[in-house]
């Protein structure tokens, strides 16, 4: 192999990309050629000095997570678009508004049934969001940065307060999935325990509830057009404690 | 059921795509120049993907990833930095007889030696053009084949090999030319 042959395939030889059977022959060539050599020396330079020097970039955390939220959002508008059986939690939710209704009793005594459907997907969404790695999509005590993160992701926008002056601080948001629908999660902390208060559109009547699972206590009430449903593993008064101060926060 | 055919299709999508998320934030961060930007890009191209997902056939996810992301990182590009995506002079191979190359070859030499505040490796290769600085990340740093390469990018194997060698070649005149300067 001459110079000529040699330097159009100098790239695709140190890229491990020249054809096996003209390897030998152009490293026959390198080994005596005085320019060629050097030459090829000179691109494995620069490829180790380029590895060397180029900083290796990796998606960050949030990227992952906003990437993993965004998805499940997509997912369900494009199953809830297809509509092709009425999800069961929207069923529940239905039936338990007409119960309350009906009754005009509270979500604990009359609805108790239809209620601990709701009850069973939101504290599963509580213990999932304490077990996996997925507790916050946006991370921040500021509900300027928390309250638009969730505008465009989901029909519902959370009054998003940070609480930390009555002991319940933000921590951040979250998009979780129920039954098919976006429902924001805005995530608290109340000393060593953490509160999930999921936002769904307010059930009809006044519902005032609390119900406990497993040490897990859920509190539920309206605000406009808002139903909030505050889990955690605090004493259900401490999330009596909760629904004053975040209603007093958010109503003025 | 929707919502159960539908987390199907998301968790299937996640496995096939999350794993290459380094590597699509990687060339979206190197062709948009920053962190921030390269997020939003990198966001909005997996959301295609999953819109597109009933295109991707099993194979070689990482190329299709890439390459939704790259074209998303151009039209991105396009909106927001007209200026960054000043076509590419004739690739060699392209054109009748080897003089537009040279000179095109000669122009991005010209450019990297005109940026004399640039001493660093990683520098240089961010003041590329776009084209000839994809294939460097792509080929360098991704460590694709030539085939994958012309994949992602869209182009045939052989303007992949003058465009690495074209990019080689400006990084080599302006680099080595500043390591004697600094060794002095």
């Amino acid at each position: 192999m001459q110079c000529d042959e040699v330097r159009p395939r100098l790239d695709a030889y140190i890229d491990g990309e020249l054809a096996e059977d003209e390897c030998a022959p152009l490293l026959a060539h390198l080994a005596d050629c005085p320019e060629c050599g050097p030459e090829a020396a000179a691109l494995t330079r620069l490829r180790d000095g380029i590895r060397h020097a180029a900083p290796i970039y990796r998606a960050p955390e949030a990227l992952r997570s906003h990437i993993r939220a965004t998805l499940r959002a997509e997912a369900a508008a494009s199953a809830g678009a297809s509509r092709a059986a009425p999800s069961w939690l929207a069923y529940a939710a239905s039936i338990l508004v007409a119960v309350a209704v009906g009754s005009g009793g509270t979500l604990l005594v009359t609805g108790e049934r239809q209620g601990d459907a709701i009850a069973s997907e939101l504290i599963d969404s509580h213990l999932r969001s304490l077990l996996g790695s997925h507790l916050t999509d946006v991370v921040s005590s500021d509900q300027h940065t928390v309250k638009p993160w969730f505008a465009g992701r989901s029909e519902l926008s959370p009054p998003a307060v940070d609480l930390a002056g009555e002991g319940f601080p933000l921590v951040g948001g979250r998009l979780d999935v129920m039954a098919g629908k976006p429902v924001p999660a805005l995530v608290y902390r109340r000393r060593e325990h953490l509160i999930n208060l999921f936002v769904l559109p307010a059930s009809r009547g006044d519902l005032g509830a609390t119900l406990s699972r497993h040490g897990y206590s859920l509190r539920h009430w309206n605000e406009g057009d808002l139903g909030f449903w505050a889990a955690s593993d605090a004493a259900p008064s401490e999330l009596a404690e909760f629904e004053r101060v975040f209603r007093a926060a958010t109503s003025g | 059921m929707a919502w159960i055919a539908e987390r199907r299709r998301r968790s299937r999508f996640e496995s096939v795509v999350l794993p290459h998320l380094d590597a699509a934030y990687a060339l979206a961060r190197w062709l948009t120049r920053n962190d921030a930007d390269a997020a939003d890009v990198v966001q909005e191209a997996v959301l295609r993907a999953y819109r597109y997902f009933d295109t991707y056939r099993e194979g070689d996810a990482k190329s299709w990833l890439l390459r939704i992301v790259r074209r998303t990182c151009y039209s991105w590009l396009e909106r927001n930095r007209p200026a960054d995506v000043v076509p590419l002079e004739a690739d060699a191979g392209e054109e009748e007889g080897g003089t537009t190359a040279l000179q095109a070859a000669g122009s991005t030499e010209a450019l990297l030696q005109s940026r004399s505040d640039l001493r660093r490796l990683d520098g240089l290769i961010e003041a590329l053009p776009a084209p000839l600085r994809e294939v460097i990340v792509l080929r360098e740093l991704q460590e694709l084949g030539y085939r994958e390469i012309a994949d992602v990018t869209g182009v045939p194997i052989g303007t992949v090999m003058s465009r690495l060698h074209r990019a080689r070649s400006a990084l080599r005149r302006a680099w080595e030319g500043r390591d004697i300067g600094d060794a002095v």
